[in-house]
């Protein structure tokens, strides 16, 4: 197996990962927009998995990087720039005092993310 | 950090309370206000659950922040103590209002501190309860006061007989001008009696007395009804003084307006519309010699405030007092309310004219429902204004009418407002009978419809049939029927339920007082620990402690010496004796007084300039966390020590730039996790501030934000300085003293169609429209936006707004108040119905929270944008200019003062530029901007400002409804005097301006020395003389104080008009009417809208 293909194979994974967690912020999202969960155990929750999936996104950019793909690295890395910004701005966090009245930019963030990383998937997958 | 000395130990074991918790009551839901709990509510029986929800952990509710998981099973009998209901409207009169002023020889409570004037004064105020009970007696006679003024009278004092008097001010007219000799004015004044005891209005006939407590109202021979000022007889007259002694009760639909939550200002000077209301507010008042009830006039006419004499309130002993305070209140929102405004809207123009700044009195508009929408005709069917108050009286029907308008659309609730002397109690339902729609949970209100023959009763939000409790009609424990019309929820807008055991998750806790107290060197220093001690030492007998249960425990925070209890693991703070350290009130007072007197000498040697409050509130957190209560901490230095330690961020190169906003937010996140922490264990934090140097008002501020506390800031505190420790100790007193409310939860609910989208005020919002309160302080205000899902097809909206609260007795208490209001389809009405003091409110929140979030530039333009865009729609669709330009700006009569208004607020410390607010300040009055009630924030935004020099001789005397003030003037520095004495105040501070040509005489009298040199500028304390001036300013000053409810005490300065440049600067930048670079006077400011609106750029 080829080192572009263990690489992609990888991305696939982690990409598949980073999915699912993405979907499971959509739903807590949407629980907390009809009352299913209170706002501070959702952002207890989220908040864990915050930079987790930022330093894996990061480091999935990276591997491209290193191993020479250029445009999955082109792809991933606007992604990687605004996260980091986000944490250097401190506003990565979901802030449970702020959360309803953000809750829509958190919505849109989630979804065009969400869409970003099935893109990706896709990508990782067929190439 | 020290934990402080402990009380005896023998305090936890005979406390019942929640330390020994029962199991909780099953699954029984943490917010029975939510409609997806009630499926477990119907269903005691279910142990699974409610079958609705999937059972995925993710989809259920969240358990409740306090109790243990919902696990239990049903069948558990909880054991919940609850004390037996108090009985019918048994309200105590709570210890949180001021000590009966009314009564001369009142005990009132301990209050050492009290300043001298306010304690020597006179019996004032609420003359009413002196007339109810005799109600043909002769008022004091305000003449008798100040008969023969010894200094010439008040007019002595104008030494320019030529000072120009501004032309046009309407009001001047009326008032007697300043530079009349003092005979003049007295012939003047006589001529004046004589002529209005020959005004038609008042002949006998018409006259109307409002029937008395206890007093047969079919006895008292004549119709009540409200006065009928005609424009001669208003202006600084009290019409009282001239009436026929026999007619004093006359007064009493005025009396309202002017001993309740708006005096003073507007007294005898009715809003314009009230005498051209007069016929129809006739009509309904013949009425009233029939006795029953059911034929008085329908709810959307005007309903004459003196009906409410003659309903005994429902299921309740007729009260002395109450009724008629209910008669005051009623006169209020509805008598004068719905009398205010004819069917047409009356357009004036905005330029050329000074302000008419009495409108800010004015009642809102009119709630025109049609008619029978209420199914009582009650009074108090609809809710009075000072608990909840919408910025449009009339619903828009669609969302497009509503952009179309820009009026910005919002509730201003002050849920739990302040009930002191002279207003209605809130009635309470104590039969635990809570009819609620099974839908939407809405509680049964008086705009309910009863169908099927009484049988169901139609929900008024949702439209869905329910059943009618058979308790509404039939006492099943006497075993009689009774009468359902009789309910108080079906004629009261504003109603206490007390809960059952389905709305709680545990016990009702008791009130718990946690102190958090700096003792590092510079609190030492400046006093605040001795002050601290003192005051809460006298106030230990004023915290509401009804059953006994009231803990109370003291923590103090320096860094780590040594005293009695240490806890030096700063890190992972632990208690030693969690359980002990918390003390019952009434079982060891007397340790408490041994500790808080030498609390001060404990540490008076201390050189610890650290402080470690971070650590020292988690302490406090883990010690009253499973009760959960109310921690006040008091801060004269900014945190350093470990967790939440914090800097001197404040830094002068930002302020005044668009990065000023970073200031204002919280610098570290642990005092906004601690406040989510707090919030889930409902304890509160309320915040003292006492600044020499920086203390970040903006971080700390942010635990009373979301926990429903409140933050006092006291700049450049220093005890020795009298007046501090007396502002200090009269808060922290006022605050302690509150009967707040506890664990409380809020929920608005609306008619179809609409949805509360924003909420502005100190709490945490839980859910989309719940809010979660550990406390609710009396008379804070929240304010909610609304905005639309669909369009109203209906024609009356209604807003519900409930509060699950545990009382301070220790009740768990639900608080309904219910708000009907008319859907139009007309732009006009839509205008007419606006209110302005209630948008100002609303807009004053979202500034706020637009100058945190952004930029403080953003927040400004976007309330000038807001006021161009109502004018400018005002112009295109409601005059005849529509597009083209016109020479004047022309707005509604309800919505004149909003460009006045939002000047107020441009150029307020909260929102002004300039680079020379310090963030704390700026901070702070944000928070006020954000928390006040409409009857304080008005003036904070827009002072009252007063003449004293020439002010006619009857005020600062006390007439038949309090003290009276003098006219409010317009603020504008046109018109200070050389010679004259003006007093400003803002609810927050009270200005004197003594003008540097100020005679001697004056000088003597007030202050008591010989001239104008020998006075002493600054903060101070008018002495207390014999003089007759000085006794009434005195009076005027005390009256302010009191007139808003309000714990804050308005600190008196005096400036001088060549004295400290700074007090004067600080002074002048009040007069919103002037120029104050780089913000344009009020008439340049209406320029520039004008130019705005003519270019059509809204």
């Amino acid at each position: 197996m080829s080192m572009e293909a263990m690489v992609f194979l990888f991305g696939v994974i982690v990409g598949a990962g980073l999915l699912f967690v993405k979907v499971f912020f959509v739903i807590l999202i949407s629980d907390l927009e009809v009352d299913y969960i209170n706002p501070i155990e959702m952002c207890n929750k989220l908040n864990q998995l915050v930079l987790p999936e930022m330093f894996v996104h990061a480091l999935l950019s990276f591997i491209y990087l290193i191993s020479g793909q250029w445009i999955a690295t082109a792809w991933n890395l606007p992604l990687v720039a605004y996260n980091a910004n986000k944490i250097m701005t401190g506003k990565h966090m979901y802030d449970a005092t702020e959360i309803f009245r953000t809750l829509g930019q958190h919505k849109k963030e989630c979804f065009i993310k969400l869409g970003f990383y099935l893109l990706s998937f896709f990508y990782y997958l067929y190439r | 950090m020290t934990p402080g000395p402990r009380p005896p130990l023998s305090s936890s074991a005979s406390s019942p309370g929640p330390m020994t918790r029962p199991p909780p009551p099953g699954s029984a839901p943490q917010d029975p206000n939510s409609p997806h709990m009630q499926n477990a509510l119907r269903r005691p029986s279910t142990t699974s659950g409610p079958p609705t929800m999937p059972s995925s952990p993710l989809m259920q509710r969240p358990p409740l922040p306090n109790g243990p998981p919902s696990s239990g099973s049903q069948s558990h009998p909880s054991p919940l103590q609850r004390p037996p209901p108090v009985g019918g409207v048994q309200r105590v009169s709570s210890p949180m209002m001021r000590p009966n002023m009314s009564l001369p020889g009142s005990p009132g409570m301990p209050r050492p501190y009290q300043s001298p004037q306010i304690q020597s004064r006179p019996p004032p105020f609420m003359g009413q309860g002196q007339q109810g009970s005799a109600p043909g007696s002769q008022p004091a006679a305000p003449m008798g006061y100040n008969a023969g003024p010894p200094n010439g009278g008040p007019t002595g004092y104008a030494q320019h007989p030529s000072q120009p008097t501004t032309p046009r001010m309407q009001h001047q007219t009326q008032q007697p001008p300043g530079f009349q000799s003092p005979m003049n004015q007295q012939q003047q004044h006589q001529q004046h009696q004589q002529q209005q005891q020959q005004t038609p209005q008042f002949a006998p006939q018409q006259l109307m007395q409002p029937p008395m407590q206890g007093q047969d109202p079919a006895a008292s021979g004549m119709v009540v009804g409200p006065p009928t000022p005609t424009p001669q007889m208003g202006g600084a007259q009290k019409p009282k003084r001239v009436y026929p002694t026999g007619m004093n009760s006359f007064q009493e639909p005025t009396s309202s307006y002017d001993t309740g939550f708006q005096p003073a200002a507007a007294q005898g000077v009715p809003p314009p519309q009230f005498g051209a209301a007069d016929p129809s507010m006739q009509a309904p008042g013949q009425g009233l010699f029939v006795p029953g009830e059911k034929q008085a006039p329908t709810f959307g006419h005007p309903v004459p405030a003196y009906q409410q004499g003659l309903q005994p309130l429902a299921g309740q002993p007729l009260q002395p007092g109450v009724n008629q305070l209910a008669g005051q209140m009623g006169g209020m929102n509805l008598n004068a309310g719905y009398a205010g405004q004819g069917p047409s809207l009356s357009t004036v123009a905005l330029m050329g004219t000074a302000p008419k700044i009495f409108d800010l009195e004015a009642p809102p508009p009119t709630i025109n429902l049609p008619a029978n929408a209420s199914i009582t005709q009650s009074p108090h069917a609809n809710c009075d204004p000072s608990y909840k108050r919408s910025t449009l009286n009339a619903v828009p029907a669609t969302s497009q009418l509503l952009t179309k308008s820009r009026l910005p659309f919002g509730l201003v609730i002050t849920p739990y407002r302040s009930i002191k002397e002279g207003d209605e109690p809130v009635p309470v339902v104590s039969d635990s009978v809570i009819a609620r729609c099974r839908r939407c949970r809405t509680y049964i209100n008086p705009f309910v419809k009863f169908v099927e023959g009484g049988q169901r009763w139609k929900c008024n939000m949702c439209y869905t049939l329910n059943e009618v409790p058979s308790s509404f009609d039939y006492d099943s424990q006497t075993q009689q029927p009774v009468d359902r019309w009789q309910r108080k929820e079906l004629n009261h807008a504003v109603v206490e339920y007390i809960a059952p055991t389905e709305y709680m998750v545990r016990p009702p806790q008791p009130l718990v007082y946690m102190f958090v107290i700096d003792v590092s060197y510079p609190a030492i220093q400046c006093g605040m620990v001795a002050t601290a001690a003192t005051t809460i030492l006298e106030s230990l007998d004023r915290i509401p402690n009804d059953d006994g249960r009231t803990k109370i425990g003291i923590i103090t925070a320096a860094s780590g010496e040594p005293q009695m209890l240490v806890v030096s693991d700063l890190e992972e703070p632990f208690l030693p004796q969690p359980d002990d350290l918390l003390c019952n009130l009434s079982e060891c007072r007397s340790t408490l007084d041994i500790l808080l007197n030498r609390l001060n000498d404990m540490f008076k040697d201390t050189q610890n300039v650290g402080n470690a409050l971070g650590p020292a509130l988690q302490s406090a957190y883990k010690l009253i966390s499973p009760v959960g209560g109310k921690i006040l901490c008091l801060q004269a230095s900014l945190p350093n020590i470990e967790t939440g330690a914090l800097k001197v961020r404040e830094d002068p190169k930002l302020l005044g730039t668009s990065k000023e906003s970073t200031l204002l937010q919280s610098a570290s996140s642990f005092y906004k996790t601690f406040a989510v922490d707090c919030s889930k264990s409902q304890v509160c934090v309320d915040m003292f501030l006492f600044g020499s140097q920086y203390s970040d008002v903006a971080t700390l501020s942010c635990l009373p934000r979301f926990t429903g506390g409140s933050t006092f800031f006291y700049p450049a505190f220093t005890a020795a300085k009298s007046e501090d420790a007396l502002k200090f100790a009269h808060e922290l007193a006022e605050f302690m003293s509150q009967r707040i409310a506890l664990e409380a939860v809020m929920r608005v609910r609306a008619s179809k169609g609409l949805r509360m989208s924003a909420f502005y005020g100190n709490f945490f919002v839980r859910s989309t429209d719940l809010l979660s309160l550990p406390n609710v302080p009396r008379d804070q205000s929240y304010s909610i936006e609304i905005s639309f899902d669909d369009n109203l097809t209906i024609p009356t909206v209604c807003f519900q707004t409930a509060l699950l609260h545990t009382s301070s007795s220790g009740e768990r208490r639900i608080r309904v108040l219910t708000l009907a209001l008319p859907v139009t389809n007309s732009l006009s009405d839509l205008y007419m119905s606006a209110d302005q003091v209630a948008i100002t409110t609303l807009l004053a929140c979202k500034a706020v929270e637009r100058g945190m979030n952004s930029k403080l530039d953003d927040a400004r333009d976007a309330l000038t944008n807001k006021c161009v865009d109502i004018l400018g729609v005002y112009k295109t669709h409601m005059t005849a200019a529509s597009n083209g330009a016109t020479p004047n700006l022309q707005i509604c009569d309800n919505l004149k003062l909003m460009p006045l208004l939002t000047l107020g607020m441009l150029k307020h410390v909260a929102l002004r530029g300039g680079s020379q607010i310090p963030s704390d300040l700026r901070s702070y009055a944000m928070h006020l901007f954000s928390t006040l009630p409409s009857q304080c924030l008005i003036p904070y935004i827009h002072p009252r400002f007063y003449a004293l020099h020439n002010m006619p001789e009857h005020c600062g005397t006390i007439g038949t409804d309090g003290i009276q003030m003098p006219q409010p003037m317009n603020l504008s520095s046109e018109r200070l005097e050389r010679a004259g004495l003006f007093m400003l105040e803002d609810s927050q501070n009270i200005f004197l301006w003594v003008g540097r040509e100020a005679v001697p005489a004056l000088c003597n009298d007030l202050f008591g020395v010989p001239n104008y040199e020998s006075i002493r500028g600054g903060k101070t304390t008018l002495p207390t003389l014999e003089t007759d001036f000085n006794q009434r300013i005195n009076l005027i000053i005390g009256k302010t104080r009191e007139m808003r409810r309000t714990p804050y005490y308005p600190q008196l300065y005096v400036i001088k008009e060549d004295g400290d440049a700074a007090l004067r600067l600080w002074f002048l930048s009040h007069l919103v009417e002037d120029r104050a670079e780089p913000i344009m006077s009020y008439y340049q400011y209406l320029g520039h809208l004008k130019d705005r609106v003519n270019n059509g750029s809204f």
